[in-house]
C-alpha cells in the first residue's frame, strides 16, 4: 500500500515537473533547465578565430546566448573580441561592435583582415569628449552612466534588428561602479532578445556580469607587465601580453571539464 | 451600327534651333541617384506644382513645344530632341482643317517664344520629315506623301534616328524606335548642301556612292535589290523615304509626381501626433508608388512651421522602398535627430521614384538582412547616438595615429568577402589562416590624456596622471621612442574641409611602457613638449 502511494507521488511530481518545464519552454525560459542541454553543435558556434581558444570553447561562442570576456585591463580582452569579430566577417556574417567609449582603432585592427563592409561600428561618446576629460566625481559618473545606457540600448536595437552573426558590447573601460548600477534585469532582457537568434552576443568587461544560461565566460589573465624581448634598456620590444584564458560554463563541457586553463596567443610579435 | 474613325492626321512641331540643355528654374538639383523635381514651399502655403513646365518661359524648349501640342491633342509623342508629334485626327471641328491647325500651332509657338516648323500629313513619318526639312507650315495632302518627300535630301532621314531626349518634366527616357543605333544630332535641313551630314552613317555613305542623294532616289530603288545589299535596314529606310509609317504613334506619358501634403487645422508640436499625419500621407504615397512599380529612393519632407519658416529634411534611402511603416519610422527618427524649430502647420512629402527592386538571392551566399531593415537600424542608432556615430570603418591613407573614417553601413551594396570554407573540421584551423597579426591591439583614447612623465637618460622612468588612472607608477619596461610626424605642410594652409583635429600637423615620440597596472602607449608631443596617454594595450 505504501509502495503504491510512493509511486503515485513520484508520478505526480514527474508530471508537475514536466508541466513546469513546458511552461518554461513556452516562455523561452528553458535555458535554466540543465536537463535540456544538448551537446554543443559546432555549426551553432561562432568561432573566435583563435584556434586554441576555439578548441576549448567547443567551436566558438554559442549562438543565441550572451557570453562574456572578462578580466582586468591589458589582459587581452580586446584582442579576443576583435579576433572574433574579424573571423565572423570573414565567414560572411554581419557583426556589430558597440564601442561604448569610442576606443576602437580600425588601423591596427585591419591587420587581422576583417571585411569592413560587414562590420557595424557603433561609437559611443569618447572619454574626454565632454569637459575635456576634466570631469570628476559625480559628473563623470553621470556621463559614463549615460554612455553605458546608450550602449545597452544600441545593443538591444542591433539584436532586435536581427541578421547579425556576432554582436560585441564593450564595457571594459567603464568603472565597476557604473556597470553595477545597471539593473540585472537589463542583462536578462538582452538574453531574451538574443535567444533563438543566430547571433552570439559577447560582452567585454572587467567582471562576470550577464552570461546566459548556455553562454560562456572567458576569464583572461596575463603577465602583469606583458612579454618583452631584447637585451639592454634601449633594445627592449613589447612582443605580447602573455594572456591565459579560463573558460567558465554553466554545465560540463564536451570534454567533461568544468574549468579549463589554456594559453591563448593574444599578442604575438609581428 | 457602323462607326467611322476619323482619317489619320499627324502634326509635327519641329524646333528651329537646337535646344541647349537648360535646367528648369527652381529645380532642386541633388547629387546622387534619380531625383524628383521638388519645390519647397513658397510663402509657406504654395505646393509643389505638377504643371510647372506648362507655363510659358519655363522648362526647356522641348517642354514648351510638348505643352503646345498637348493643348491641341491628348495624344502626343516626343520624337527626338527637337520634334513633337501630335495626333491631329478629328480636330477639324475645332481648328477648321489641317492648314488652319498648322497655322494655329505656329502662332501659338511663336507667341510663347518657341519658333517651330509645323508640318501636317497623313503619316507621322511624312509629318516629321517635312517639318524637319521645310520652314513654316507645311501641309502634305493625303496620298501625296512620297511625292512631297521626294525632293528632300537623304540626310533628312537622320531626323528619325535622333535619340529621344527626356523632357525636364520627368518623363522616362524612351529608346528611339526603328534601328538600334543612336546618332549624334544631325544638322538641320537648312544646312543641307553645306557639306554637313556627310560620313555620318555608313549607310548614307553607301547611298551617296550609289548616287542616291534624295529621298525620291531612295524610294524608287527596287526593294529586292536593296534588301540584298543593305538588308532590313535598307528596306526600312526606303519605307520611310516613301513616307510610310513603320509603327504607330506612341503616346508620351509623363512620370508621375509622387507627392502628398496635408494642411493642419492646428499646429502639431510633437513627433507623436506627427506620426499619425505621416501615416495618413505615406499610405497613399506608397500605394501610388506600388501602382507604378516604383520605390522611393529619396524622400523629401517639407514642414511649414508656424514661424513662417520651412523645415526641410532629405532622406536618402539605400534601396527603393515603399513600405509606409518603414518610411514613417525613418522620417520620425530623422526628425527626432533634427527636430523642427516650431510647431508644424503643413506637411508635404515628395518621393523621388526609382524602378522597383528585383533581387535574386544567392544559394551559396549567407543571406543578409533586408536593406530596409538595415537602414531602419542605422536610423535608430543615429537617433540614439547622434549623426555619424555608426557605420562601417574605413581606413584612411595616412600615418596619423588613430585616424579613421566611417562609411555608410550598407552590406548589401558591397562585395561579399572571399569565399572561405568553414566546415566543422576547419574551425580549429581558422586562426591559422589569419594573416599576419599585430603585436597587440590598442584601445585608443580618442582624446589623448595629459600625463606627467619623469625622464631619465632620455627614457621614461615614472608615469603619473590621475585622469589616466596611473599615479606615480614606476615604469617597469619601456620600448621606444618611435618617432612619427606628418602634415607639417598644412601649417600655413590648414584644410578647411577637415576638422581641425585631423588637419593639424603632428610630431610625436611614442613609447610603449609597462607599469604595475598594465601596458600603455604614451607619447611626447614634440610641438607642445607635453606627454600624453595614447591608449592601452589590450
Amino acid at each position: 500500500m505504501r509502495r503504491r502511494k510512493d509511486e503515485t507521488l513520484m508520478a505526480v511530481s514527474q508530471l508537475a515537473r514536466t508541466d513546469l518545464e513546458a511552461l518554461l519552454r513556452k516562455r523561452q525560459l528553458d535555458g535554466a533547465l540543465t536537463s535540456a542541454h544538448p551537446l554543443p553543435d559546432k555549426t551553432a558556434m561562432a568561432p573566435t578565430g583563435l584556434a586554441a581558444l576555439d578548441a576549448r570553447l567547443g567551436g566558438g561562442w554559442p549562438r543565441g546566448q550572451v557570453s562574456e570576456i572578462v578580466g582586468p585591463a591589458c589582459w587581452g580582452r580586446w584582442r579576443v573580441a576583435l579576433s572574433s569579430l574579424t573571423a565572423a566577417t570573414r565567414r560572411g556574417e554581419l557583426v556589430a561592435l558597440v564601442d561604448t567609449l569610442d576606443v576602437f582603432d580600425p588601423g591596427p585592427a585591419a591587420a587581422l583582415g576583417p571585411h569592413w563592409p560587414y562590420w557595424l561600428w557603433v561609437r559611443g561618446s569618447a572619454l574626454g569628449a565632454r569637459g575635456g576629460g576634466r570631469l570628476g566625481g559625480r559628473a563623470q559618473h553621470t556621463v559614463l552612466a549615460e554612455a553605458l545606457d546608450r550602449a545597452v540600448k544600441a545593443t538591444a536595437l542591433v539584436l532586435s534588428a536581427g541578421g547579425f552573426g556576432l554582436v560585441v558590447l564593450d564595457l571594459a573601460e567603464l568603472p565597476r561602479a557604473v556597470v553595477r548600477g545597471v539593473p540585472f534585469t537589463t542583462w536578462l532582457r538582452l538574453q531574451r532578445m538574443v535567444a533563438g537568434q543566430e547571433a552570439a552576443c559577447v560582452i567585454v568587461g572587467a567582471d562576470p556580469l550577464a552570461r546566459g544560461p548556455r553562454g560562456l565566460t572567458v576569464s583572461l589573465s596575463a603577465a602583469p607587465q606583458g612579454r618583452w624581448r631584447g637585451q639592454g634598456p634601449r633594445a627592449r620590444l613589447l612582443c605580447g601580453l602573455g594572456t591565459r584564458a579560463c573558460v567558465v560554463r554553466a554545465q560540463r563541457g564536451p570534454e567533461g571539464e568544468r574549468d579549463v586553463l589554456i594559453d591563448v596567443p593574444v599578442a604575438e610579435a609581428g | 451600327m457602323n462607326t467611322t474613325l476619323p482619317a489619320p492626321w499627324f502634326a509635327c512641331l519641329f524646333l528651329r534651333e537646337v535646344p541647349a540643355p537648360v535646367s528648369a528654374p527652381g529645380a532642386v538639383a541633388q547629387p546622387g541617384g534619380p531625383e524628383a523635381v521638388a519645390q519647397p514651399f513658397r510663402g509657406g502655403r504654395q505646393e509643389l506644382s505638377p504643371g510647372l513646365f506648362d507655363a510659358p518661359g519655363c522648362g526647356t524648349p522641348l517642354d514648351r513645344v510638348l505643352a503646345i501640342a498637348r493643348d491641341c491633342s491628348p495624344r502626343v509623342e516626343v520624337a527626338g530632341s527637337r520634334a513633337v508629334l501630335a495626333d491631329a485626327a478629328g480636330l477639324t471641328r475645332l481648328f477648321g482643317g489641317p492648314p488652319a491647325l498648322g497655322q494655329h500651332l505656329a502662332e501659338v509657338a511663336a507667341a510663347r517664344g518657341t519658333p517651330v516648323r509645323v508640318a501636317l500629313a497623313a503619316t507621322r513619318t511624312t509629318a516629321l520629315l517635312s517639318a524637319a526639312a521645310r520652314p513654316g507650315v507645311t501641309v502634305v495632302p493625303r496620298g501625296q506623301e512620297a511625292a512631297a518627300l521626294a525632293p528632300l535630301p537623304i540626310t533628312t532621314l537622320l531626323a528619325l534616328e535622333e535619340p529621344v531626349s527626356q523632357p525636364a518634366s520627368g518623363s522616362r527616357p524612351r529608346r528611339a524606335q526603328g534601328g538600334g543605333r543612336h546618332y549624334r544630332m544631325a544638322p538641320g535641313p537648312a544646312l543641307a548642301g553645306s557639306g554637313a551630314g556627310q560620313a555620318l552613317d555608313p549607310v548614307l555613305d553607301t547611298l551617296a556612292r550609289w548616287g542616291v542623294h534624295t529621298l525620291g532616289d531612295l524610294a524608287v530603288l527596287p526593294p529586292a535589290d536593296l534588301f540584298e545589299r543593305l538588308g532590313q535596314t535598307g528596306l526600312r529606310w526606303r519605307q520611310r523615304a516613301r513616307g510610310e509609317d513603320d509603327r504607330p504613334l506612341v503616346r508620351h506619358e509623363d512620370e508621375e509626381i509622387f507627392e502628398q501634403h496635408f494642411d493642419l487645422d492646428w499646429p502639431v508640436e510633437g513627433l507623436e501626433p506627427l506620426s499619425f499625419v505621416l501615416a495618413r500621407l505615406l499610405d497613399p504615397l506608397c500605394a501610388q508608388l506600388a501602382r507604378r512599380d516604383r520605390g522611393a529612393v529619396v524622400l523629401h519632407v517639407w514642414l511649414a512651421l508656424v514661424n513662417k519658416t520651412v523645415h526641410h529634411r532629405r532622406l536618402e534611402l539605400p534601396v527603393p522602398m515603399r513600405d509606409p511603416k518603414v518610411l514613417r519610422t525613418l522620417v520620425l527618427l530623422d526628425l527626432e535627430s533634427h527636430p523642427p524649430a516650431a510647431g508644424i502647420d503643413r506637411v508635404q512629402l515628395v518621393a523621388a521614384p526609382a524602378p522597383g527592386r528585383i533581387v535574386q538571392h544567392s544559394l551559396l551566399r549567407r543571406p543578409l538582412p533586408a536593406p530596409d531593415r538595415v537602414s531602419t537600424l542605422v536610423a535608430r542608432l543615429g537617433a540614439l547616438l547622434g549623426a555619424g556615430r555608426c557605420g562601417a570603418p574605413r581606413l584612411v591613407d595616412s600615418h596619423r595615429p588613430g585616424i579613421f573614417d566611417m562609411a555608410p553601413f550598407a552590406p548589401e551594396a558591397s562585395d561579399p568577402p572571399p569565399p572561405e570554407s568553414h566546415g566543422p573540421d576547419e574551425v580549429a584551423h581558422e586562426g591559422a589562416r589569419m594573416p599576419a597579426e599585430p603585436a597587440a591591439l590598442l584601445r585608443r583614447r580618442r582624446f589623448p590624456v595629459p600625463i606627467q612623465v619623469t625622464v631619465q637618460d632620455g627614457r621614461p622612468v615614472r608615469v603619473a596622471g590621475r585622469q589616466a588612472g596611473v599615479d606615480g607608477t614606476a615604469v617597469l619596461e619601456a620600448s621606444g621612442p618611435w618617432r612619427t610626424s606628418g602634415e607639417w605642410w598644412r601649417t600655413a594652409n590648414p584644410d578647411p574641409a577637415r576638422p581641425r583635429r585631423t588637419s593639424r600637423p603632428w610630431d610625436r615620440d611614442e613609447w610603449d611602457v609597462a607599469v604595475a597596472g598594465g601596458v600603455y602607449r604614451v607619447f611626447r608631443d614634440r610641438i607642445t613638449n607635453g606627454w600624453f596617454l595614447a591608449g592601452t594595450w589590450d
